[in-house]
C-alpha cells in the first residue's frame, strides 16, 4: 500500500493540478490572519468552512491524476479496485492532514491574541474533521463514481454548498457551529462530527470500490 | 457483449482472442484481467496479473523509468529493466514518457506488464512496435511460465498457441491482403468462405474462413491480384 501510495504521489506531483487548490488554501488562509481574525476559537471556524472546500478540490485532483486508462493498469497492478481506491483515499487524508496542520500554526505565528493549547487542540481537530469530510465528498464526486469532469464539479459544488446550508449537521455543519460559538460540550460536537467524517470517508471509498469495476 | 464465455488459461499457456471489431476482445480481457465485472458468471485470478490496455495514453508525464520502478513497488517486485532493453527502447528513460515514441511507449508499457508473474493480459501488444521488437515480444510470449491471453490482428505467429474465437467472426481463418485488386473486391466477396472483403488503402484485406483460404488465394490470383500477405 506504501508504494502505490508514493506512486500516485508522484503522478500527483507531476501533474501539478495539486496548485490551483493549495493556492487557493494559501490565499485565502493569508486574507483571514493578516490582520486580527478576532477570538481564536471563531477564527478557527472560518478556517474550517476553507478547509473543507480546499478537502474536497485536492481529492477530486488525487482521484483523478490518473486518466481511466492508465488507472486500470494501476488497479490490476495493485490487486484490485478496493487498494487503489484506498491508496486515493489515504493519500487524500495525508494531505488535509498537511493543510491542516499548516491552518492549525498560521494563527499562531500571526495573531497577537492569545491561543490557549486547549483552543489549537480544538481548532486542530475541527481542521481534521472538515479535511476528512472534504476527502469522502470528493471521492464521491469524482470518477469512477462521477466519470464526467463537468458533472464531477457540479457534484462538488452542490454537496460544497450543501454542507455550509444544511445547518449545525455533522460533520461540516456541526464543527463550524461548536467553533463559532464556542458554547456547549464543543470536544463532544467534534468527536460526534469526525466519527461521521470518517464514516463518510470509509462509504465513499466503499462506494468507489464498488462502482470501479462497472465502469465499463 | 459476450455470452457464455467458459476460458481457462494455464500457466505456460497462450491465448489469443480472435474476432472482428466489437465481438468483445477488449471486454473480454478487461474481465479476465479484473478492471472490469461480468454483469454474471464467475471469474478466478491468480494474484499477480499484468494488464496491457489497447491504447496505452500518450501524455504520460512521469519517466519510463519510474513509471515501471513505481509500478514494480506496487507488485512488491524488482524493477526489471531489461525487458525494456530487450524490447529495443530507444530513448531518454529519464523524460517524460509523453515525450517517447508511441513504439517505444508500447516498450515500456508490455515490460510493465511483463513483471507480472501469473497471467499476462495483453489487448493488441505487436500494435506500434517495429518487426524486432514485435520477434522479441513473440519470444518473451512463448518463454513465459505465466498464463497468457492476448489479441492480436495482426496474426503473430506463436508456436503451441490457442486461438479463441469471439463473436460472429470467431471462426476466421486466415487474413489476405492483397494489392491491384481493381474491379475484383465484389468478386471476390461472392467466393466461397469469404466473410468480409474491404477496401484498405490502395489494395483490400480479405477475411476468409479456415478451408478455404487456398481456393480464395488461387481465385485472387487469377484475377490479377497481387498477394502482399497471408496470415493466419
Amino acid at each position: 500500500m506504501t508504494a502505490l501510495v508514493r506512486y500516485l504521489l508522484s503522478d500527483v506531483l507531476r501533474t501539478q493540478r495539486f496548485l490551483p487548490p493549495l493556492l487557493l488554501f494559501g490565499a485565502v488562509l493569508g486574507m483571514l490572519y493578516s490582520s486580527d481574525a478576532g477570538p481564536a476559537l471563531g477564527a478557527y471556524s472560518g478556517t474550517c468552512a476553507l478547509v473543507y472546500p480546499v478537502g474536497v478540490w485536492l481529492t477530486v485532483v488525487i482521484a483523478t491524476a490518473e486518466d481511466p486508462v492508465r488507472r486500470s493498469i494501476t488497479v490490476v497492478a495493485s490487486g484490485g479496485w478496493g487498494r487503489t481506491q484506498s491508496a486515493v483515499t489515504l493519500l487524500a487524508a495525508a494531505g488535509v492532514l498537511g493543510v491542516a496542520v499548516i491552518a492549525t500554526l498560521v494563527p499562531l505565528v500571526t495573531q497577537s491574541r492569545p491561543y490557549p493549547p486547549e483552543v489549537v487542540g480544538q481548532g486542530f481537530a475541527g481542521l481534521l474533521v472538515c479535511g476528512l469530510a472534504g476527502v469522502g465528498v470528493g471521492v464521491l464526486c469524482s470518477r469512477p463514481v462521477v466519470p464526467q469532469p463537468g458533472w464531477s464539479a457540479l457534484a462538488a459544488l452542490a454537496l460544497v454548498v450543501l454542507g455550509y446550508v444544511l445547518g449545525r449537521v455533522p460533520p461540516v455543519g456541526m464543527v463550524l457551529g461548536a467553533l463559532g460559538d464556542g458554547r456547549g460540550d464543543v470536544w463532544g460536537k467534534i468527536a460526534l462530527s469526525g466519527g461521521c467524517a470518517v464514516l463518510l470517508v470509509v462509504a465513499a471509498t466503499l462506494v468507489a470500490r464498488t462502482l470501479g469495476p462497472r465502469g465499463g | 457483449m459476450l455470452h457464455e464465455v467458459d476460458l481457462t488459461v494455464e500457466p505456460g499457456e497462450v491465448v489469443v482472442a480472435t474476432g472482428g471489431n466489437g465481438s468483445g476482445k477488449s471486454t473480454l480481457l478487461r474481465i479476465a484481467a479484473g478492471v472490469t465485472a461480468p454483469t454474471a458468471g464467475r471469474v478466478e485470478r491468480p494474484p499477480s496479473i499484468g494488464y496491457l490496455p489497447e491504447r496505452f495514453p500518450s501524455g504520460v508525464k512521469m519517466p519510463a523509468r519510474d513509471y515501471l520502478r513505481h509500478l514494480a513497488g506496487v507488485r512488491g517486485v524488482p524493477l526489471r529493466w531489461d525487458l525494456v532493453d530487450a524490447l529495443g527502447f530507444v530513448g531518454d528513460e529519464h523524460a517524460p514518457m509523453a515525450t517517447l515514441s508511441k513504439g517505444n511507449t508500447q516498450k515500456v508499457a508490455i515490460a510493465m506488464a511483463l513483471h507480472a508473474t501469473d497471467l499476462l493480459v495483453l489487448d493488441e501488444p505487436w500494435s506500434g512496435l517495429d518487426a524486432a521488437a514485435g520477434a522479441v515480444l513473440g519470444e518473451l510470449l512463448v518463454a513465459t511460465e505465466a498464463a497468457v491471453l492476448l489479441t492480436d490482428h495482426h496474426g503473430h505467429d506463436l508456436p503451441g498457441s490457442r486461438v479463441l474465437g469471439l463473436g460472429t467472426t470467431g471462426s476466421v481463418g486466415v487474413v489476405i491482403e492483397l494489392d491491384r485488386v481493381g474491379e475484383s473486391l465484389a468478386l471476390l466477396s461472392a467466393l466461397d468462405g469469404v466473410f468480409e472483403a474491404r477496401e484498405v488503402g490502395a489494395g483490400a484485406r480479405v477475411e476468409v474462413r479456415s478451408g478455404h483460404s487456398d481456393a480464395v488465394l488461387a481465385e485472387a490470383l487469377r484475377l490479377g491480384c497481387s498477394v502482399r500477405s497471408v496470415r493466419s
